[in-house]
C-alpha cells in the first residue's frame, strides 16, 4: 500500500516547469529518500504534497485520500514536517515552542516531554530558542513534526546544519523511526551518501522531472561491473578488437569492455600482444552510485 | 478561543505591554503639559476641552502604536518561519481572522485603559460639571473604531512584507496624515484614512476672533462618515486577507 500518490503532479512559476509530471508512490513503513540537485523541485514537491503550494495541475493523495481543500487539514493531523529550515519562536523556549502546538494538534501534553527526549533536548527545553545553536533548533523542529506521533513524516533535507555527530544521530533516528512507532519517513536530501545510509526506497528528481524511483537495491544492481583496457594504441586496439565482435567505448584513455570471462581476457590480452600493442593496464570496474548519480541528473552531485 | 489563547500566549516577552505603556505616557504626557498651560477660563470647559485635544492626540500617536503593535504580532511569524509549519494545522484564513482579533482585543483594552487615566486626570483636575461617562465611552468606540480600521491596513502590509520597515514608515506617515488631514476640507479628509480620527470628532469648537473666547460643543459626527469608515475597514480586510491567503508558503 502507498500512502502518498502523486499522479502528473505539475508546478509551474511563469514560464518555469518546477515540478514536471511526477508520479511519486511512497510505500507505507518505508524511509523514502528523496534525492535531486540543489533546486531539482524537491521542496516545491514537499509543500505541494502538504498543501502549502498548489499545484499547477496533477493529483496528490496521502493516506488514500485527495488533498483537496475539503480534506488537507484533516489527513494533515496524520503527517508531520519539517519544511527547509526549521520554524521557531525564538522569544520562547523549546518546551512552550511545543505547547503551542500540542495545543494546536490537540495531543495530550506528556508528547512534549516525551518528544525532547527523543531529539535529546530534554535538558534545553527551558531556554530560549533564539540562544539554540542551528542543530538544536533542527531538533526542536523534528520535536515538533513528531510531537503527534504522525503515520507519515515529511523531513526536507533535516541534516542540514548539524554537525557530523548530529548528522549521525539524525539518521539513526530516522532510521528507526518506523520500527519504533510505525511511521512512514520521507526524506529529501542533495546528498547521496546520506540516502544511502537512511533509506529503504529512494526517488531521484531532476529539473523537476522524476529519472528513478524504486528500492535502493535496484538502485545498487545499476551499478554494473565491466573492465577497463589501456593499451600502448587504444584507436588501433579498439579495431582489432571489434574486428573480434567485441565492442568497446573509449573513455578517459580507457576501452571500457564488459565483464569478460578469464578465457576470454587471457586471448585478448595474448591477442593484443601478438599484434604488437602493449597491455598498460586492466582493470575490473564497478560504477559506484555517484556514477549513476551523475547518470541519471546529468550533474555534479554534492558530496 | 483556542487560536485567540495561543496568539497572547506567542506574544509573551515581546513587550507588548510596553508599547502600551509608552503610547499611554506619551498621551498623558502631552494632555497633562497641555493642561497646565490652561488657563481658569478655559478649564471652566475642563472635560470638552480633553476630550477635544485628546483627538487630536489620538491623530498623531495612535497610528504608529496600531503600526506598531500589529508588526510585533506579525513579525514573530515571519522571524521563525512559522507560516508553513501553522498552515498545516490551522487555514490561513482562521491565522488572519485570531491575528485581527487579538489586535482587536489589545486595542479595546489599552483604550478603555486609557479613558479610565483621562477620567481619573479630569476628577483629579476638578473639571466642573459631571464626569462625562458617555462622550468619553464614545470616544473610547471612535478611537477603537478607526484604530481597527488601521489596524487592518497594518496587518496587510505586516503580513504581506517579511521586512517591516514598510508597516512602521506606513504608520509614521499615518501620524503625520492624520494631524495633517485636521487642517484639510471635509471631502479631502474623507480620503485619508488617518484622517477619520478627526473627521468623526463629536467636540466642535468656535472661536471668536474679537474676543479670543473659545468656546466648545458636543455634536454627534455624521452618518455617513461613520459608513465610509466601514467602506475603508472592509477594503482593507477584504485586500489583506485575500493577499495573505492566496500567498503561498
Amino acid at each position: 500500500m502507498n500512502i502518498i500518490e502523486t499522479h502528473d503532479l505539475c508546478k509551474q512559476y511563469g514560464n518555469a516547469m518546477r515540478v514536471s509530471h511526477l508520479d511519486l508512490n511512497v510505500p507505507k513503513g518505508s524511509v523514502y529518500g528523496f534525492l535531486g540537485p540543489n533546486g531539482a523541485g524537491k521542496s516545491t514537491t514537499l509543500k505541494m504534497i502538504l498543501g502549502l503550494v498548489r499545484p499547477t495541475a496533477g493529483s496528490i493523495q496521502v493516506l488514500g485520500n485527495n488533498m483537496d481543500n475539503q480534506h488537507r487539514l484533516a489527513v494533515l493531523r496524520q503527517v508531520g514536517s519539517l519544511i527547509e529550515s526549521p520554524s521557531y519562536y525564538g522569544h520562547l523556549t523549546g518546551e512552550e515552542n511545543l505547547r503551542i502546538i500540542q495545543t494546536l494538534r490537540g495531543v495530550p501534553e506528556k508528547n512534549i516531554r516525551e518528544v525532547l527526549q527523543i531529539v535529546r533536548l530534554d535538558g534545553q527545553r527551558g531556554k530560549k530558542v533564539a540562544h539554540y545553536s542551528l542543530g538544536m533548533k533542527q531538533r526542536l523542529g523534528l520535536a515538533a513534526a513528531l510531537l503527534g506521533y504522525p503515520k507519515l513524516l515529511i523531513l526536507d533535507e533535516p541534516t542540514n546544519g548539524l554537525d557530523p555527530a548530529g548528522i549521525q544521530e539524525m539518521r539513526e533516528l530516522i532510521r528507526d523511526l518506523p520500527g519504533r512507532f510505525g511511521m512512514t519517513v520521507v526524506v529529501s536530501s542533495h546528498l547521496l551518501s546520506e540516502i544511502d545510509q537512511m533509506a529503504d526506497h529512494v526517488a531521484i528528481i531532476r529539473e523537476g522531472e522524476l529519472v528513478f524511483q524504486d528500492s535502493l537495491q535496484v538502485l545498487h544492481g545499476r551499478s554494473s561491473h565491466h573492465l577497463a583496457l589501456r593499451t600502448t594504441n587504444n584507436t588501433v586496439a579498439r579495431s582489432l578488437l571489434s574486428e573480434k565482435s567485441l565492442d568497446c567505448q573509449e573513455e578517459d584513455g580507457f576501452l571500457i569492455l564488459p565483464i569478460l570471462s578469464d578465457e576470454i581476457t587471457a586471448k585478448i590480452t595474448y591477442f593484443l600482444a601478438k599484434n604488437r600493442l602493449g597491455v598498460l593496464r586492466l582493470e575490473e570496474r564497478q560504477k559506484s552510485l555517484e556514477d549513476i548519480f551523475l547518470e541519471l541528473t546529468g550533474r555534479a552531485v554534492s558530496l | 478561543m483556542k487560536l485567540l489563547g495561543l496568539e497572547f500566549y506567542k506574544c509573551r516577552r515581546r513587550k507588548i505591554v510596553l508599547v502600551c505603556a509608552t503610547m499611554l505616557a506619551v498621551e498623558l504626557i502631552w494632555m497633562c503639559v497641555f493642561l497646565t498651560r490652561q488657563d481658569a477660563e478655559n478649564l471652566q470647559q475642563g472635560w470638552m476641552l480633553l476630550i477635544y485635544n485628546l483627538i487630536i492626540v489620538d491623530a498623531i500617536v495612535l497610528p504608529l502604536s496600531v503600526a506598531t503593535l500589529a508588526s510585533r504580532n506579525c513579525e514573530l511569524e515571519h522571524k521563525g518561519s512559522t507560516w508553513k509549519l501553522l498552515e498545516t494545522m490551522v487555514p490561513p484564513g482562521r491565522l488572519y481572522t485570531t491575528k485581527l482579533c487579538w489586535g482587536a482585543l489589545v486595542l479595546a483594552l489599552l483604550l478603555m485603559i486609557r479613558a479610565g487615566l483621562f477620567l481619573a486626570v479630569g476628577v483629579y483636575s476638578q473639571f466642573p460639571g459631571p464626569i462625562p461617562w458617555g462622550w468619553m465611552g464614545l470616544l473610547t468606540f471612535v478611537s477603537w473604531a478607526v484604530s481597527m480600521m488601521v489596524y487592518a491596513l497594518q496587518q496587510g502590509l505586516s503580513l504581506r512584507f517579511v521586512n517591516q520597515a514598510a508597516a512602521l514608515v506606513c504608520g509614521i506617515s499615518g501620524s503625520f496624515l492624520g494631524l495633517l488631514s485636521m487642517l484639510f476640507p471635509a471631502w479631502l479628509k474623507r480620503c485619508v484614512p488617518w484622517g477619520y480620527y478627526g473627521l468623526l470628532s463629536f467636540v466642535g469648537m468656535d472661536w471668536e476672533p474679537a474676543t479670543g473666547v473659545t468656546r466648545f460643543y458636543w455634536l454627534w459626527p455624521q452618518a455617513a462618515d461613520a459608513a465610509l469608515l466601514a467602506v475603508w475597514a472592509a477594503l482593507f480586510l477584504a485586500a489583506g486577507r485575500t493577499l495573505f491567503v492566496n500567498k503561498e508558503v
